[in-house]
């Protein structure tokens, strides 16, 4: 377990990170989450050892990692957000330098070095130098390090800038495969990439931590209504009267009159999206009201995020997010009245 | 320890930097022996190894700094300080496994350098305590200076300003004896014998002419002492001023 307690860095007068605390457990994946400059790598930097912390304690696994750096690292792997990597020496030479380094006994070095190279699929560059391949390579050269002597904790700052879509996901599967004997902890400022592959997000912005919880559970709080938007053709009154009153429909938030006759309802629901939809058809057509398009659609929770980011107030997740909705409703009802008045 | 050290040899001799660095070393050592061979015409020829290597380090202050340059500036460049600060080795293995390595390659010049000494014991006849304590105060010497060039490295992150930096104190160092002696400083003796005691050259001096004093050896031996620690301090300094 990485326990993080109060720690704090100050660049010179400039505040980088500011008292966060976090543990991170056995056998989990941590996403830390923020914008460029949120001071994702300085944390990160301080976690691994690089940085010295201006106040604070980073244990590993009981070993405080200023006090007893040798022993706090040996249970770590660190891959920077630009791979250590030494343009001079070919793959192979430059994993069996790194393993050296981690003190890996020589009789099993390179059956290590071969699991690594095998996992990340890279022995088929194992001659070449290093300068001399990509940057998609280069990346996974310096992960490859990180995993040397299969060490217990494993911090990936960005792990993916720089890949093609492919190699993406690949890292990624990587990653969710670690998860049976690593904790991870990576970073990144790409929501859907946490979202899939990590089970708590720590959210960070200017150094304050903004939330952490479980990707569950920002699902459940931005993702347990949906929208329901349907466009129809007909009688604004009865159409309006027959969406409201159909069990599941929370309100109307918005009506956008887009002709003569021509409306589309947005409505927040609760509940089986597709029953409320196909209760909400028959009732329409049989009281000749045509439909033109209908769907629902989860909230954005990109949105969500970026709101979480720049809201002042560190509190809670939840309140973060009824916080967020409750603005949004404001800003559409106030919409529709504009367009009401027109 | 051992596997910097070893990365690092590997990065000296797995290129052509290390035999470019002793080729050009046993130029200016070929080119001094013939100089001081004189002329050509006369029966027998008398010269002293310890004038060579005399001569020889006046070049040594162009050729340690491109020996040491890469040591930090290199690290920091590539951001590969980040992978040694964050493996399980403290900062003094780091610049021990480093010193080493360009000892080691010191010490291969030396060794091609032994050339000369063989062959002039097979043609003529050779002082061995001489040529041995001129070899011994030689090491040492470059020893000092290679600790003073991996210092300079660690200061920047471009190797080329490391190199300068380190030819510009090295110069300084070799003629800090001539400085004091100046009728300037001569005018404050307490200042002279300051200045004098930084000396290395009459230190050597001692070791040409066959004496192995142990003022001397401890002279050279904390100037390195003293190097590779400022060496450590100004890692740290720099770990902890980040940003």
């Amino acid at each position: 377990m990485i326990t993080i307690e109060n720690l704090t860095k100050y660049y010179g007068n400039n505040r980088a990170v500011n008292n966060i605390s976090f543990t991170i457990n056995d056998n989990e994946i941590l996403g830390f989450l923020g914008p460029n400059g949120a001071g994702k790598s300085t944390t990160m930097n301080m976690i691994a050892g690089f940085l010295p912390m201006t106040a604070g304690k980073v244990t590993i696994c009981g070993s405080d990692i200023s006090k007893d750096p040798v022993k706090a690292k040996k249970n770590l792997g660190y891959l920077p957000e630009i791979p250590p990597v030494y343009p001079d020496m070919r793959v192979r030479e430059y994993l069996s330098f790194c393993a050296g380094l981690k003190r890996i006994p020589a009789t099993k070095k390179s059956k290590e070095i071969s699991r690594v190279m095998e996992l990340l699929k890279i022995t088929d560059v194992k001659d070449k130098l290093i300068k001399n391949l990509s940057k998609g390579y280069k990346q996974r050269v310096g992960f490859a390090q990180a995993l040397l002597g299969n060490p217990k904790f494993l911090i990936l700052d960005e792990p993916t800038v720089g890949l093609d879509p492919k190699q993406v996901t690949e890292v990624r599967n990587i990653i969710k495969d670690l998860k049976k004997d690593h904790s991870v902890i990576f970073s990144s400022h790409i929501l859907s990439e946490v979202s899939a592959v990590c089970d708590r997000v720590v959210i960070i912005n200017k150094g304050d931590i903004k939330a952490i919880d479980t990707i569950e559970n920002l699902e459940k709080q931005t993702g347990g209504s949906l929208i329901l938007h349907i466009r129809t053709k007909g009688s604004r009154a009865t159409a309006s009267e027959i969406i409201q009153n159909t069990q599941g429909v929370k309100e109307i938030t918005k009506v956008n009159v887009e002709g003569d006759e021509a409306y589309e309802f947005i409505a927040q629901l609760e509940g089986d999206g597709d029953a409320i939809k196909n209760s909400i058809m028959k009732d329409l057509l049989n009281n000749n009201v045509q439909i033109t398009e209908i769907f629902t659609e989860k909230p954005d929770l990109e949105a969500a995020f970026v709101k979480l980011i720049n809201s002042k107030t560190s509190g809670g997740m939840k309140e973060l997010f009824e916080e967020y909705k409750s603005d949004i409703l404001e800003s559409q009802t106030e919409n529709a009245e504009k367009e009401g008045n027109e | 320890m051992f596997s910097i050290y070893k990365k690092d040899l590997q990065s000296f001799f797995f290129t052509p930097f290390a035999y470019i660095v002793t080729a050009l070393f046993l130029f200016m050592f070929t080119f001094m022996f013939n100089s001081s061979l004189g002329d050509l015409n006369q029966p027998t020829h008398y010269f002293s190894f310890a004038n060579i290597f005399y001569n020889v380090i006046i070049m040594f202050i162009f050729l340690i700094p491109i020996l040491t340059m890469r040591t930090f500036a290199d690290e920091r460049k590539f951001g590969t300080e980040v992978l040694l600060m964050t493996s399980p080795i403290n900062v003094v293995q780091i610049i021990l496994g480093k010193y080493l390595a360009n000892i080691t390659v010191f010490l291969f010049m030396l060794v091609c350098s032994l050339f000369f000494p063989i062959y002039a014991s097979i043609k003529g006849e050779v002082v061995m305590s001489q040529l041995i304590c001129a070899y011994l105060g030689f090491f040492l010497w470059g020893s000092m200076y290679i600790a003073i060039g991996q210092l300079v490295s660690s200061f920047t992150e471009n190797s080329i300003i490391a190199a300068i930096l380190g030819e510009i104190v090295m110069f300084v160092f070799l003629f800090i004896d001539d400085f004091s002696m100046t009728k300037f400083i001569a005018q404050y003796p307490g200042l002279q014998s300051a200045i004098y005691a930084f000396a290395a050259q009459p230190r050597f001096a001692y070791f040409s002419q066959g004496f192995i004093r142990l003022s001397d050896i401890v002279f050279f031996l904390s100037a390195i002492i003293v190097c590779l620690v400022w060496n450590y301090i100004s890692i740290e300094k720099r770990r902890w001023n980040r940003g």
